[in-house]
């Protein structure tokens, strides 16, 4: 873990919490890269080498997946469901990342094999804890697997 | 032992058989005189020559003994017999006597045998009485020949003359006492003969049944008819003699074909007619006769006439009519009565208004045979009915016709619909009725019933009979309980269905409401989470004092706000469109294109798009404001998702209507298109498409919520780089509409 550079695969439509995340995440110096995607479909293109990610080597596996449920194109849910249904990137953890708290969301991310589920606070300090937490955790002590480049 | 006396002395009884008495009568007497007759002999031979008294006696047993045993005879009715033991006995007797004594000139040979044959007169007729007088004569020969040859008879000394006289006496009285029982008897059938003919006369004349002669042959005089016949047909004997075809003029229409038929050859080929048919009266009543006769021949065996009987059978017919009809009328309340239950189970089992119909004509179609049923009901207005159920082929084509009955004068069904009460049409009668359906020729007869459900009209049931008169009035009470519970089935099947219904309208909006909320929380949210933590990072700005960084973070939190804002407002504007609605108008819709494009012109100028609006844009019926908001946003939808398209192109039009007046509009661009996995997701509520396309994503959602708020539905037809097409329906005008039907 150490001195290997952790890419984290951010998708999410709302731009503002985008740049939320990625601040938040500099600040405490945890990412070493943050890739953003602002719908479903160009981070199942990244993940799946397809269209402008057809070069296997511009788009690495990432680490960790954060990931939104609502999402235009390709719904949360169902990038989730073709990450976890393919044999080679289910072992990327996933985290459901979103300001949904409704049961059945939870329950249709578990169901789908989701690794975590975080609900996005409403409140500065609160976020920060989150992400704070969430580096430490899922960059810091977690453990990954190694995945073929 | 007085009665048993009287009883023994009193002549045998024999009833039903008069000359069996008589007879009896006679032969009573006789022997009474011949029981006593040997004891006054016994007297005078003890008086007159003692010296014969043992023989005399001897002679007294054995008579008594024999005329006990004739007498016992006659008693037990054995009475020719009797009279031939008798006649046989006494004629023995006085032969015998004569043989012994005095042969030919002795007074028992002389009166004796004259006594005999006077008694075989009385009891054995004619030929008895010249039997045994020849036996006599003969008898006599012999003696005198016996007599002259000096075999017998000679030197015998006739009886002194006091016992001559005493013994002629006995025979005069017996013989007196013979003469006096024929005498009498005579007397008795004489007296007895006229009183019989008119006993019988009377009692033909009397008898409640009409005797009568009538020849043979095709035109048969009648010889003899007994006067009751007036009684019964009101015309006298003397009608019936004058007039020998009057009894065939009398018979009954109905009847005379087979009663004369059968009449002629019953004359040929039977000896026996036993018919029942009807005569009409005098006064024009029918009477039902029961004719039985019975055929006379001559001696030579030809037949000669018929000798017969009429018989007022009415009464018996008309009660046994009555039990018959009695019986049908059980018979069909039966059937009512089972097909009612059926009615009710089927009723029960099904709350499925068209099968339950289905079952409903088709089970009183086969129980009573009828030959169509059909069942009508009231549309929501009430101003017609229309044919929802009915039997056979012609039922199909009906109801495939949407056979429509409307409410008034002008059909059976439609009257009884207007005045709530069942009516009956037959093809008979004053009031006959010509059934003109072509698809039903075969009716002559209808029943139109009401279906009033809870004191509702719904509809009306037709039932039609190919016989002439199907349909009384008592069936209208047993019909019209049946229809009250196929009514209340209905309504009960069709309360069913709108709770049904209701019940799926109401899962739909709980679900849709969920959906809504789900979105509303989250969507809500998302601004809320970014202006709180712009916020903190404002904070943290100041403290570094990066103002260029505070002034971004400050306009996100702005923009942030903005969106709540706008995102609140389309919500409001959402839940608006349910609640107030203006009242509906007739609007042409190409007034709302024109509204739609005017409040648009800002973009379209930018933009260069060619509008084409075709010309066949229908009158639809609805909420003006609403109906432009629809346009406007299919407008807005399809400027901003145009793409970079050389000729941009937007084409309004309408595809056709349907038959629940419902007319097909469509908006049709040639812009980006959408994927068809998007197709249903693009009217969901906020759900966006392209993020970078402004837009709350509340348009279509708006869009779908006025259509069906004016009972239309929306659907788009698209594919990726082809254009979309956004079609709705929406009701057009009644008048409209009606032009268009005709």
């Amino acid at each position: 873990m150490i001195g290997e550079p952790i890419l984290v695969m951010l998708v999410e439509d709302n731009e503002d919490h985008a740049e939320l995340v990625i601040r938040t995440l500099e600040e405490h110096r945890i990412a070493n890269r943050v890739r953003h995607f602002l719908d479903g479909q160009s981070a199942l293109d990244y993940l799946f080498h397809r269209g402008e990610f057809i070069d296997a080597a511009s788009a690495p596996p990432p680490h960790v997946i954060l990931l939104d449920l609502r999402l235009p194109r390709v719904d949360g849910i169902d990038v989730l469901r073709a990450i976890k249904e393919d044999d080679e990137l289910k072992s990327i953890p996933v985290v459901i990342l979103t300001t949904s708290e409704a049961e059945k969301d939870v329950a249709k991310a578990y169901y789908n094999h989701a690794n975590s589920y975080l609900v996005k606070p409403v409140g500065f300090e609160e976020f920060k804890k989150l992400m704070d937490d969430l580096g430490f955790y899922w960059l810091g002590w977690n453990t990954h697997p190694h995945l073929k480049e | 032992m007085k009665s048993f006396l009287r009883n023994w002395l009193t002549p045998p009884l024999f009833n039903n058989d008069e000359t069996k008495t008589r007879q009896a009568f006679i032969l009573h007497y006789i022997l009474l005189t011949a029981l006593i007759a040997p004891v006054c002999y016994s007297a005078v031979i003890y008086f007159q020559s003692p010296e014969q008294i043992e023989r005399a006696l001897a002679q007294s047993i054995v008579s008594e003994f024999i005329a006990s045993l004739i007498f016992i005879l006659t008693r037990k009715g054995y009475l020719r017999t009797a009279a031939i033991f008798l006649v046989g006995f006494f004629w023995l007797l006085f032969t015998v006597m004569a043989f012994a004594r005095f042969g030919v000139r002795g007074t028992g040979f002389i009166l004796g045998h004259a006594t005999v044959i006077v008694i075989a007169g009385a009891l054995l007729g004619g030929k008895g009485s010249l039997a045994i007088s020849l036996l006599t004569i003969l008898t006599g020969g012999w003696f005198a020949y016996l007599e002259s040859s000096g075999q017998r008879f000679v030197g015998v000394a006739p009886n002194p003359s006091q016992t001559v006289w005493l013994t002629s006496s006995i025979f005069y009285l017996i013989i007196n006492v013979v003469q006096f029982l024929s005498a009498w008897t005579a007397r008795e059938t004489f007296k007895r003969a006229p009183t019989n003919e008119v006993q019988y006369r009377a009692l033909l004349e009397n008898i409640p049944v009409i005797t009568y002669i009538i020849g043979l042959g095709n035109e048969p005089v009648i010889r003899y008819v007994s006067p009751q016949i007036e009684e019964l047909l009101g015309y006298s004997r003397d009608d019936f003699m004058k007039d020998p075809g009057l009894w065939k003029k009398l018979l009954h229409p109905e009847d005379r074909e087979r009663t004369l038929s059968e009449s002629e050859a019953t004359d040929q080929s039977d000896t026996t007619f036993d018919m029942e048919y009807r005569f009409l009266t005098q006064d024009g009543n029918t009477v039902w006769i029961r004719d039985k006769a019975k055929l006379i021949t001559a001696d030579d065996g030809a037949a000669t006439h018929w000798l017969g009987a009429w018989m007022d059978i009415t009464e018996q017919k008309q009660s046994d009519e009555q039990q018959a009809s009695l019986i049908s009328a059980l018979t069909r309340r039966a059937i009512q009565l089972q097909t009612a239950a059926e009615v009710s189970h089927a009723a029960s089992s099904t709350l499925d208004l068209e099968p339950l119909l289905a079952t409903v004509v088709e089970l009183i179609r086969s129980h009573f045979n009828y030959y169509y049923i059909g069942i009508f009901l009231l549309n929501e207005p009430g101003t017609h009915a229309l044919l929802k159920a009915a039997t056979g082929e012609a039922g199909r084509m009906l109801i495939a016709e949407e056979q429509k009955l409307d409410v008034g004068e002008s059909s059976m069904v439609g009257w009884c619909l207007t005045h709530r009460k069942a009516r009956i049409a037959l093809d008979v009668g004053e009031d006959a009725v010509h059934f003109k359906n072509p698809r039903l020729p075969l009716t002559r007869s209808e029943i139109a019933l009401p279906l009033i459900s809870r004191d509702a009209i719904i509809g009306a049931m037709t039932i039609q009979s190919e016989l002439a008169s199907a349909f009384s009035n008592a069936d209208v009470t047993a019909l019209q309980t049946m229809a009250d519970q196929i009514a209340n089935a209905i309504a009960n099947a069709q309360l069913f269905t709108e709770r049904t219904q209701l019940i799926n309208e109401l899962e739909g909006r709980n679900a849709e409401l969920e959906r809504f909320t789900y979105t509303v929380s989250h969507d809500l949210k998302s601004p809320l989470v970014t202006i709180r933590g712009f916020l903190g990072f404002i904070r943290e700005d100041a403290k570094k004092r990066d103002m260029k960084q505070f002034d971004a973070d400050l306009s996100k939190i702005a923009n942030a706000a903005d969106r709540m804002q706008a995102l609140l407002n389309d919500l409001l504007e959402l839940s608006r469109v349910g609640r107030i609605t203006n009242p509906p108008r007739d609007l042409p819709f190409e007034q709302i294109v024109q509204e739609a494009r005017d409040l648009l012109a800002g973009s379209f100028h930018q933009s260069d798009i060619q509008v084409a609006v075709k010309d066949n844009l229908p009158v639809v019926r609805g909420d003006r404001i609403r109906l432009v908001e629809v346009m406007q946003n299919l407008l807005s939808n399809a400027i901003k998702f145009m793409g970079a398209q050389a000729e941009p192109r937007i084409e309004i039009g309408c595809t056709g209507q349907d038959s629940n007046g419902m007319a097909t509009l469509f908006v049709r661009d040639n812009g980006i298109g959408i994927e068809p996995q998007f197709h249903e997701k693009v009217f969901g509520l906020f759900n966006r498409l392209n993020p970078n396309i402004e837009g709350t994503g509340v348009g279509l959602t708006l869009v779908r919520r006025i259509v069906e708020v004016h009972g239309g539905k929306v659907w788009v037809e698209s594919r990726p780089s082809a254009g979309s097409a956004f079609y709705f329906t929406l009701p057009v005008s009644a008048s409209a509409s009606a032009e268009a039907a005709n």
